[in-house]
């Protein structure tokens, strides 16, 4: 992807209450039409950068640009924040809020009253319309909240936790929607500590602890400059083989396989001719990739 | 600008659109009639006429009595009673008579023959007719002016007809007594006749003006006031904090500049205060002007003060810059706290500055040139209420309103820049009340 394709840059953003730093010196870019995992631990800064991405608060030092432009009050109309603690106004009609909302947006009235119609019934809430939030359950209100987020169309979705308290049905749905987000090439940042997740969805990770940052880059090289020295194998005999092979750090017993961990400078292929040249039998030979799950325990555990 | 314009809309709505706003707007004048009417009503309930028989055996002062209990009498007592407790003296007793005579209940003379019969007779068969419902009272006179009279009432409890009576006697009593000094009654009404005073101020054109009538009105500009500014400083504090509680807040300073957020919350709620002030002062001035049509109360309405549009103006000037001054301390307050219970204790503080005002346009109204009261309606937080009592009062000189109008100003605006900055800050803390030190803190570093 090219220069152009860049959504929002962050550079080296710095910020701090008192004595205590939030974020340091943090600088990564986000690109269109890709989902970007913000990832890190609780307290790792990830909610002070996006509120100083939509505006809420100004870096202490350093820049934050959105298409080529640095960041004002027009800029906000641009972006969808779903933030983690998110709420309604308990006793207002849910399409009240939601003109609200739009209108703080700049969005006029009748064409928020066009597209409030689309997702009502998209969402399957239009019975809902006029109701107020507290006759509503739990996931509505998420869904409401969801809304609220896109009414305005933004060219970047920030959403901070999105799928906590929704069930299955509404997780993929939303799932779906992203999707759509993506292929009219909007940038969506998606803040979660959900492993799993992230490894379903992003295409882009940035992994965050303590205000700084730990790795960053595409879901695939992140994961192959992790799973390249890791290899499951399925082999008859050769046991002695496998353990004074040079190179094999560690050998982890599974029910019917092995995981070997090699150093980085070991070739696996050197040992998989080994194995074939010494007559054992090799059903499986595969390199493991590792989980988002490991890279993160990896990472962050060993920071601590 | 757009943004702000709809948060003022928002506002508006949220505080309008609800049936607490239309129940309040209704109640309190309501309530004022109420207070007014109500206790009227229910003494203008004509009671059953009292039967009653009196036994008088020497015939002197049964005739007066009876005369003293006639319904014309008794409606002539009541409107010079009236006349010395009214505002207004220049009531003509003689129309209050007639309209109060149909709201008097009577008494009924029963035949009852005494001639011949004893004491105890004559007690024994009025009690047996009491018992049997023909008769509800008796009164024995005595024989001798300086004896007990003896009053017995099956409705002892009907204190407006035990009162006629006794004022009856009374009369009938000193009159006999009169006759036999040889004084005739003219000549005692001349004598105990009280002086008339009739109290009027002069206002500054040297044009005479009631006094008991300004003195309430002003007292019921100050009370309107001050019950608006703590009914609509509580409503910005429940706003407020609402949108802190359910984390609104953040999803609001994502998408305009939370000094527009305020501003807008500020003059929307305002305008939904003024909506109300303006309905009250409107449906006020409808009812003073059908009742002005009202020829029996006519005479009771010339006395009201003279209120000018002018004035109407400057009420209604004073109410917002009170309105701006205090909102924004409650808005402040409502972005430190975590839940409208904790804003409740914090509201006390301000809202004792507000009674304090209050209590201040009393001296206002006593004396309005003095210098107490040329400092209380200049001084920030104390004007808006003292002020337009001021000037209703006695309007004051137009550069000390100016001054006045000045003052509160800057005043407003030094408030909503430091509230700012609080609340830009405070929105987004969650957990935990801020400390005073801590919010000293924002406000310098913001």
């Amino acid at each position: 992807m090219g220069e152009d394709d860049v959504t929002l840059r962050i550079d080296s953003i710095s910020k701090s209450f008192g004595d205590f730093s939030a974020v340091d010196d943090l600088s990564f870019n986000v690109r269109a039409g890709r989902i970007f995992g913000f990832l890190g631990p609780n307290g790792a800064g990830k909610t002070t950068t996006i509120r100083m991405i939509v505006g809420i608060t100004i870096p202490d030092s350093g820049a934050i640009e959105l298409f080529g432009k640095r960041i004002n009050g027009t800029a906000q109309d641009h972006i969808g924040y779903l933030p983690e603690e998110r709420g309604l106004y308990k006793k207002t009609k849910v399409v009240d809020q939601l003109r609200y909302f739009a209108a703080l947006k700049n969005v006029p009235q009748k064409e928020a009253d066009r597209r409030i119609d689309r997702w009502m019934d998209r969402m399957a809430l239009s019975e809902w319309k006029n109701k107020k939030t507290t006759d509503l359950s739990k996931g509505m209100q998420q869904k409401i909240q969801f809304i609220a987020t896109v009414l305005h169309d933004p060219d970047l979705l920030i959403l901070d936790e999105p799928f906590s308290g929704l069930d299955p049905v509404n997780v993929e749905f939303m799932i779906d929607v992203l999707a759509e987000f993506r292929q009219s090439h909007k940038t969506v940042i998606f803040s979660t500590h959900l492993m799993e997740t992230a490894e379903r969805l992003c295409h882009d990770i940035l992994l965050v602890n303590k205000g700084k940052k730990v790795l960053a880059g595409s879901l695939r090289e992140v994961k192959e400059s992790y799973g390249r020295n890791r290899v499951a194998i399925r082999v008859d005999g050769a046991h002695d083989l496998l353990n004074d092979f040079p190179g094999v750090e560690s050998i982890e017993e599974k029910a019917d396989e092995k995981i070997l961990s090699m150093r980085p400078d070991a070739d696996p292929q050197e040992l998989l001719r080994s194995l074939v040249s010494s007559g054992a039998t090799v059903t499986k030979f595969a390199y493991v990739e590792p989980t988002l799950n490991d890279i993160f325990i990896e990472q962050i555990g060993g920071a601590k | 600008m757009r943004k702000l314009l709809a948060v003022v809309k928002h506002e508006y709505r949220k505080v309008v659109m609800r049936w607490s706003f239309l129940i309040g707007t209704l109640l309190f004048p309501l309530l004022g009639l109420g207070f007014a009417v109500v206790p009227a009503l229910i003494f203008s309930i004509k009671g059953e006429p009292t039967r009653i028989v009196i036994v008088d055996r020497e015939g002197k002062l049964g005739p007066r009595i009876r005369s003293n209990l006639s319904p014309e009498k008794i409606a002539q007592k009541q409107a010079e009673a009236l006349k010395r407790t009214s505002f207004e003296p220049t009531v003509d007793p003689k129309q209050s008579a007639d309209s109060l005579k149909n709201l008097t209940e009577g008494f009924v003379f029963m035949p009852f023959d005494a001639n011949g019969k004893s004491d105890e007779q004559i007690r024994s068969e009025l009690n047996s007719m009491a018992a049997e419902k023909k008769i509800d009272a008796y009164l024995i006179v005595p024989s001798d002016l300086s004896g007990k009279f003896e009053f017995l009432s099956r409705k002892a409890g009907d204190f407006v007809a035990s009162g006629m009576l006794e004022d009856a006697v009374n009369d009938a009593v000193r009159s006999e007594r009169l006759t036999q000094a040889n004084i005739s009654e003219s000549t005692l009404k001349q004598i105990n006749q009280a002086a008339e005073i009739e109290t009027k101020a002069i206002d500054e054109h040297g044009r005479e003006k009631n006094s008991d009538a300004l003195l309430a009105a002003s007292f019921v500009i100050g009370l309107m006031i001050y019950i608006s500014l703590t009914i609509y400083g509580q409503v910005i504090l429940g706003a407020v904090v609402e949108e802190k509680e359910t984390r609104i807040a953040e999803i609001l300073f994502s998408s305009a500049r939370p000094f527009e957020l305020m501003l807008g919350k500020l003059v929307g709620v305002g305008l939904a205060g003024l909506t109300q002030l303006g309905i009250w002062v409107t449906s006020l001035a409808l009812l003073v002007g059908f009742l002005m049509l009202q020829t029996d109360l006519a005479p009771f309405l010339a006395g009201a003060p003279h209120i000018t549009p002018l004035m109407v103006g400057y009420f209604l000037l004073f109410f917002l810059l009170g309105y701006f001054l205090f909102a924004s301390i409650f808005a402040l307050i409502g972005s430190m706290v975590t839940t409208v219970q904790e804003g409740g204790q914090f509201a006390f503080p301000p809202i004792m500055v507000m009674l304090i005002g209050f209590y201040f346009s009393f001296a206002v109204i006593r004396d309005p040139s003095s210098p107490l009261s040329f400092w209380v309606s200049i001084a920030p937080f104390w004007a808006p209420i003292t002020m337009p009592v001021r000037i209703l009062a006695e309007t004051p000189p137009f550069w000390q309103i100016a001054l006045s109008i000045s003052v509160n100003a800057v005043a407003i605006c030094g408030m909503v820049w430091l509230c700012a900055r609080v609340y830009r800050v405070g929105m987004l803390m969650y957990g935990k009340r801020a400390t005073l030190p801590e919010v000293w803190k924002w406000i310098r570093e913001a």
